[in-house]
């Protein structure tokens, strides 16, 4: 089950990269950031009973300490490989309950009962997505604060 | 070449260096990190001050109690990571083998020139990932195989509105509707047409300028952070409102 995970967010995460331009060698490592962490997420999620958004934060912390020594190996900086990794892990589900929970807040505005009811839910479902985001974002930055000088010599190859 | 006129040439490039790192989706930080190892590598010590749409570079030159700065605007255009790597590598080459600025220079355009993925490649690339974002959704095979192909067209459409330099906001749009659109197939199949939905719009969501904008905040960067959010978020309303067009015309499909 979590091989199958993996495998899936692997693809993704290549496939939302490619978007990005990144270098060719950087393929290989963004796939194996993403499975990882979405493999971890899941796992937490299923086996531990852990929130999305404290799932996505450890998932977010072991993809920017992963991330320190793959940048090392293929010669990108660290935000080259876990950006895309990351971006398999954007709640997509509840991004869409937002929208679809305004337009039917914005069509039913004259009920009030229903309008609050989709006002709840498009505002749940905004907190959801933009902790998840946000927790990802700082999970993975913070190993580049914690080695600052490792995530910042990526790119130096040998000095002459 | 005297000194004004070099230092002049360094700022014009370090202008250049900076401002093609902020267009094509470098966070702050690195920018500012890069042009001064850059700068340092040439022996000159300069100050970079960032905005939105414009950078500020300013060469000191501390002998003559001068200071020379050039407004550089920012050329805004697709995320490039192969040009962060590559430029952020350059940086340390320049500051390890203390090469001129003409080596610099010519580094450069060697740089931007490397063959970039091809533009079909990339979309059979973000088909597939849409379609295992839907898998891990939890989407059955149709409904994978129908999000494959409504990313297809959306990205399709996006890449030639691009190509046409249509304004952005439209292209987001457009390309939403038509994505969703397509996905909205699913209604009138035995599938997970929810999922299908929710997945065939996914390819837009402009996750590195998001996570960007994070980083920056971060980092101390606030009014760049902030910015790159709320363009994200016009870009997310954007998407939104492609959205809501297909989910307005098949409402009642949805109940």
């Amino acid at each position: 089950m979590l091989l199958i995970d993996g495998f899936f967010a692997a693809i993704a995460g290549c496939g939302f990269g490619a978007i990005s331009n990144p270098p060719r060698r950087a393929f290989l490592y963004i796939a194996i950031l993403a499975a990882i962490g979405h493999a971890l997420r899941t796992l937490l999620m299923g086996t531990f009973a852990f929130d999305i958004a404290t799932a996505s934060l450890c998932a977010g912390i072991l993809i920017g300490f992963t991330s320190l020594p793959l940048g090392r190996i293929s010669y990108c900086p660290a935000t080259v490989l876990y950006i895309p990794a990351l971006l398999p892990m954007i709640p997509g589900k509840f991004a869409y309950n937002c929208i679809f929970s305004m337009i039917l807040f914005v069509q039913n505005i004259n009920d009030e009962i229903v309008s609050a009811y989709y006002m709840e839910k498009f505002f749940a479902n905004f907190m959801v997505t933009c902790s998840v985001i946000f927790l990802l974002a700082v999970g993975a930055t913070f190993p580049v604060f914690v080695f600052p000088n490792k995530a910042y010599r990526m790119t130096r190859h040998q000095k002459k | 070449m005297d000194k004004k006129e070099r230092f002049t040439a360094v700022a014009k490039f370090l202008g250049k260096y900076a401002s093609h790192q902020m267009g094509c989706g470098v966070h702050t930080s690195r920018v500012v990190r890069n042009t001064k190892r850059l700068s340092e590598s040439f022996d000159i010590d300069v100050a970079v001050s960032l905005f939105q749409r414009t950078l500020t570079i300013s060469v000191y030159d501390h002998e003559a109690n001068r200071v020379h700065s050039e407004l550089v605007e920012i050329q805004h255009q697709p995320i490039l990571f192969i040009h962060n790597a590559s430029l952020s590598a350059l940086s340390w080459e320049a500051l390890d083998n203390h090469l001129t600025l003409d080596e610099v220079k010519k580094k450069y355009d060697e740089a931007l020139a490397a063959p970039l993925l091809h533009p079909l490649f990339i979309l059979i690339l973000a088909s597939l990932a849409n379609l295992s974002f839907c898998k891990l959704f939890g989407g059955d095979i149709v409904a994978m195989i129908i999000v494959f192909v409504a990313t297809a067209s959306g990205f399709y459409l996006k890449q030639c509105m691009t190509r046409w330099h249509c304004n952005n906001h439209l292209t987001f749009i457009a390309s939403a509707f038509t994505a969703s659109f397509i996905a909205a197939s699913s209604f009138f199949l035995d599938t997970t047409s929810e999922i299908a939905m929710a997945t065939s719009v996914l390819f837009l969501i402009p996750g590195v300028p998001l996570v960007n904008g994070v980083i920056d905040i971060i980092e101390g960067y606030t009014l760049m952070g902030v910015t790159r959010l709320i363009n994200c978020a016009l870009m997310i309303l954007c998407i939104a409102v492609g959205l809501g067009g297909t989910l307005m015309i098949f409402q009642n499909s949805l109940f």
